[in-house]
């Protein structure tokens, strides 16, 4: 589902430049889950934001469900990311002036793939189900969160991006928020690569990886 | 305070500013604001200051302030022979004055002025300043062939003279040599010497004579030294400039404060998106420990810093915006009252002073309110993003109770209103009052809206829905607007309505084929000759007489009843058979309507005036328009005005031609009687030109207009910008998304073209209203015309496109901002934010 081979990206620092992904090689196949850990700057979401082609590497090639993401146009890769990869991230950036049912449906109103059985599924399993009505701002940060994630899947993505999803949860809500995000990309059959420093949230996933000085790593170092 | 505290102070404010170096926009508009506003308002008051000075100045080239006149009885010129006279009998305070009005070889009107340099009396040319300076002026040049022709910069420019060019006028004759020069007190006149105007215009006798100031018995010398045809008399037409200009002066004060307010909304916004922006630090150093009262000094203190830079580059820059527009208001001042502005213009401390005040008073305004918010507030953010929007419609609810208070404030105005400037208070008022209303009423119709798209697509819903997020961001930038479209759209309707007016008026007055006005013509003999009788259908030689009616100059014109431009004379009110009772010499007089408006004449009032015989009553029959003329007038029939004064002179001759007889006859038979090529004008130039005379005089207005729209422009990209900063993030997570480039555009386009659109159409009736303001009360009270208001849709349209421009203009720059940010708002996401 998703493939980088040999990718690099550097950035421009003012003590020179820096080379955050030195040649990294992954595949995640479809349906699969993978954690990505490591610590504070060690380029996890660099590495995340390529995938979605937020980004472009310097060199090495992403490809997307087959297609090379490097020979994409702008308006390619926003058909990619509306139709085919889903983000979640630790901020919601839920739609304040749509109510939350509105939310939920956009990427899938967006992409033309609304699905009301798998909505009612999702909204049930997510205990959104009296929110509906209301608007972002009258929830709390996790009821917006369960709202991101429905967002993000109910369209059924073939592969969902999460940069810390939970970070912004409790502890105790951070578990059922990621045991519940988990059973529901598995439910909409998608691939996953969710960027965490917290093995506890990778440990709800079926592989993990470890980014370090640059490269992936299958064990801690 | 202890020693410490400066030190601490000096790093706050450090703290505080740091901020516009990471924005340096956000430095930029709130400059830009200070700029707009200061620089409109104190353009104007560069102009105002600088005129008054003018109108203090004795302007002896025009004879304004000359004490007295001496003038041919028979209104045929003074003969050189009587001026040298009595320069030999020793008075030398007496100066000769040649006026004429030509026009160039493409139509455009010129007034001549000359007198004998030499002649002057010492006072008046040491007093008159530095009209001319000794030094630099070639004596010998000036008083001997070719001649010089004094042409003021500005109307040289206007025209395409060079230095030297001897100018084409309309019959062939040429000017000579022009010495371009920018003279106070020239005003737009052609300055020369007198014997170059004699040969120039063909005539052999001066206009009149002036005196200078003089003393009471010298004045009965003088009369008892003047031979039979000569009269003298005190200057009646001396005026009191600054009385008479006010209403203009107010006129422009006030549209200037108008761009003032304008530019307060841009510094409004500005100031409150850095505060909004620099919360976290205001918030950071209050936890650290950083008093409400530090935290205040410092704010006034970088307050003090924006006044003091607002207002200078504000000065600077209306220092040039005045000397662009000085031109327009010139021509309106000389076109309406005859009052010579010369072309320096001088920034005064006064309004240096005032400036900084109104930036400051200004910037406290603007500081006020959010800063009273800021500071009051908790330390730690308890805010969520529901009491956010709970504060937004509170501050709806606010502004549109003070709408409510402002309009109640108007109508009480509007019931007492009897000056000038309570007419503009009830305009401000109105104005203010509706661009507060504005914000709730466009949150109300874009609820309408919403509801109204209830069961449309999502993606059509959302793009509406932003408009919530776009409005708190977008309020002020759209009261601004709505305050500059209104302005327009009255000043245009106003404008337009006066312009159809003035036409119509002078279609029905300007009914003669052609109009002499030739001191050298003698008007009686000319019309009775019956060499003419070939050629002329009917002629009106119109008299008249300068008096003094409420401490002001005032022209009393004998008519002649039987022509057919009296016997249609349009009246504006009227009692029955008016202008029947009138010609029957039932003792009824026709005034205008300044009299009216101005002087308090009531129909069928008794008026009196000073004739040679005594106090005469009259009583008033009717009042006629009487457009662009800042004096009362009175019209009697010619042989009352004849029956009551001695000293009646021509004021002019009109002729209709019979069918099928050519111009050039009757300007033969012109040329033979003695009067000179320029001394007459076709019907159809008159009306051209005076439609010129018009367009130039509101040419300012329309500058200002421009102006005005442009700062409120700049008010909804500083508005945009803001809403582009604050919410990169979010359209950078929208396009992560998938939402693509062109979505997103519309997703800002649509509710600021909304907006906008909505602003446009509250505009509308709100324009009409206050050009019906403008027409029916504040322009009967500033210049007592009156004129039927003329609505038209095409202003509000041409408004409408402009707008629209505006808002194509503002979402380009926004969109190449967004095409440049949002790659890096992108790739941060994500990250802390």
């Amino acid at each position: 589902m998703l493939s980088f081979s040999g990718v690099v990206k550097r950035y421009a620092q003012p003590e020179g430049e820096v080379t955050v992904l030195a040649g990294v090689d992954l595949a995640i196949a479809a349906g699969e889950a993978v954690a990505l850990l490591g610590e504070s700057g060690s380029g996890k979401s660099t590495l995340l934001h390529l995938a979605a082609g937020l980004d472009t590497p310097d060199a090495g090639i992403i490809q997307v469900g087959g297609q090379t993401l490097a020979a994409m146009d702008d308006r390619a890769l926003a058909a990619l990311r509306r139709g085919t990869v889903s983000l979640v991230f630790q901020q919601f950036h839920l739609i304040g002036t749509l109510s939350v049912a509105d939310n939920i449906r956009f990427q899938a109103a967006l992409c033309g793939r609304l699905d009301a059985a798998f909505e009612a599924e999702l909204i049930d399993r997510l205990g959104l189900a009296t929110q509906l009505d209301k608007y972002p701002h009258q929830l709390s940060g996790g009821q917006q969160q369960r709202v991101a994630i429905a967002r993000a899947l109910l369209h059924r993505p073939a592969l969902v991006l999460a940069d810390e999803p939970t970070g912004n949860l409790d502890e105790r809500s951070s578990g059922a928020v990621m045991a519940l995000f988990r059973d529901l990309v598995k439910a909409a059959g998608s691939a996953l690569l969710m960027v965490t420093h917290s093995r506890d949230m990778a440990d709800y996933l079926d592989r993990r990886l470890w980014l370090r000085e640059g490269r992936l790593h299958h064990e801690p170092g | 305070m202890n020693r410490a505290e400066p030190e601490r102070l000096g790093g706050v404010i450090r703290a505080l500013l740091s901020h516009y170096w990471r924005h340096p926009w956000q430095a930029v508009f709130l400059l830009a604001g200070l700029v707009a506003g200061v620089a409109l308002w104190s353009a104007v008051q560069i102009i105002n200051s600088h005129a008054r000075a003018s109108y203090a100045e004795a302007d002896f080239v025009l004879g304004a302030q000359a004490s007295h006149w001496i003038r041919s009885r028979s209104g045929a010129g003074v003969a050189q022979a009587d001026y040298i006279a009595l320069r030999r009998a020793g008075f030398r305070q007496v100066f000769p004055v040649v006026q004429a009005r030509v026009s160039t070889a493409d139509n455009a009107p010129l007034a001549i002025i000359a007198t004998d340099l030499l002649a002057l009396p010492t006072g008046m040319a040491g007093e008159g300043g530095d009209a001319f300076d000794n030094a630099s002026l070639d004596w010998l040049a000036f008083v001997q062939p070719p001649y010089q022709a004094w042409v003021p910069a500005a109307v040289a420019s206007e025209l395409g003279i060079a230095e030297g060019e001897q100018l084409r006028l309309h019959d062939g004759r040429r000017l000579p040599p022009a010495v371009i020069a920018a003279r106070e007190q020239q005003g737009r006149q052609i300055f020369m010497d007198v014997g170059a105007a004699l040969s120039l215009l063909g005539r052999d006798r001066f206009t009149a004579l002036a005196v200078g100031p003089v003393l009471p018995d010298e004045v009965a010398r003088l009369a008892a030294a003047l031979p039979a045809d000569l009269m003298l008399d005190a200057n009646q037409q001396r005026l009191d400039l600054t009385q008479l200009t006010a209403s203009l002066h107010t006129q422009l004060t006030a549209m200037s404060l108008l761009s003032f307010a304008v530019g307060l909304f841009i510094v409004f916004n500005a100031v409150r998106f850095s505060l909004w922006y620099r919360r976290p630090t205001l918030r950071t150093l209050r936890l650290v420990g950083v008093s409400v009262r530090a935290l205040a000094l410092a704010i006034v203190a970088e307050t003090l810093v924006w006044s003091v830079l607002g207002s200078a580059f504000g000065l600077l820059a209306g220092w040039g915006i005045s000397h662009a527009l000085l031109p327009s208001v010139s021509a309106s001042l000389q076109n309406l009252y005859g009052a010579v502005v010369g072309a320096d213009l001088l920034l005064d401390p006064v309004t240096i002073a005032i400036a900084w005040g109104m930036t400051l008073v200004g910037l406290a305004f603007a500081l006020a309110w959010p800063l009273l918010l800021q500071l009051r507030g908790p330390v730690l953010p308890g805010g969520s993003a529901s009491a956010g929007v709970m504060a937004e419609a509170r501050a709806r609810r606010v502004l549109l109770v003070g709408a409510g208070a402002l309009a109640l404030a108007a109508a009480g105005v509007y019931w007492q209103m009897g000056t000038v400037i309570e007419g503009f208070v009830l305009l401000g008022l109105v104005l203010f009052a509706a661009a507060w209303a504005l914000p709730q009423a466009l949150a109300s119709a874009h609820r309408l809206l919403g509801r109204a798209l209830a069961g449309a697509p999502l993606v059509q819903r959302w793009i509406v829905s932003d408009g919530w997020a776009q409005l708190p961001a977008l309020r002020t930038a759209m009261m601004a607007l709505l305050l500059a479209l209104t302005a327009n759209l009255g000043v245009e309707t106003l404008v337009g309505s006066f312009r159809t007016a003035l036409a119509g008026w002078l279609d029905q007055r300007i009914g003669a084929d052609m109009y002499v006005n030739s001191a050298q013509l003698d008007t009686r003999r000319f019309v009775a000759d019956p060499g003419n009788a070939d050629w002329l259908a009917t002629a009106h030689a119109r008299t008249g007489v300068t008096i003094r009616w409420q401490g002001r100059p005032t022209k009393v014109y004998g008519l002649d009843t039987a022509t057919p431009d009296t016997r249609a004379l349009p009246l504006a009110q009227a009692e029955p058979d008016a202008l029947a009772r009138w010609s029957g010499g039932d003792r009824r007089i026709l005034a205008n309507e300044q009299a009216h408006y101005l002087g308090g004449l009531r129909l069928g009032q008794t008026v009196t005036l000073p004739t040679d015989g005594g106090a005469t009553d009259y009583t008033v029959a009717g009042f006629f328009h009487d457009y662009g003329n800042p004096y009362f007038q009175f019209y009697l029939p010619r042989e009352e005005v004849a029956r009551r004064w001695r000293d009646v002179h021509s004021t002019g001759l009109a002729l209709w031609l019979k069918p099928g007889v050519s111009g050039e006859t009757a300007e033969t038979a012109l040329v033979a009687a003695g009067a000179q090529p320029g001394e007459w004008f076709a019907q159809g130039d008159i009306k051209r030109l005076s439609m010129k005379i018009f367009d130039r005089t509101f040419a300012m207005t329309a500058a200002m207009n421009t102006l005005t729209l442009l700062v409120a422009g700049a008010a909804l990209l500083t508005a945009l910008l803001a809403i582009l900063h604050e919410r990169l993030p979010e359209f950078a997570q929208w396009r992560a998304l998938g939402v693509t480039r062109r979505e997103l555009l519309r997703v800002i386009a649509v509710p600021l073209a909304l907006f906008v659109t909505l602003t446009w159409l509250a505009a509308i009736p709100l324009g009409a209203l206050l050009s019906w303001l403008l027409i029916h009360e504040l322009n009967v009270m500033s210049f007592g015309w009156s004129m039927p208001m003329l609505w038209s849709p095409q202003p509000a349209l041409k408004l409408g496109l402009l707008s629209a421009g505006i808002v194509v203009l503002v979402l380009i720059i926004v969109l190449s901002q967004l095409t440049r940010k949002l790659p890096q708002a992108m790739a941060q996401l994500g990250s802390a934010q």
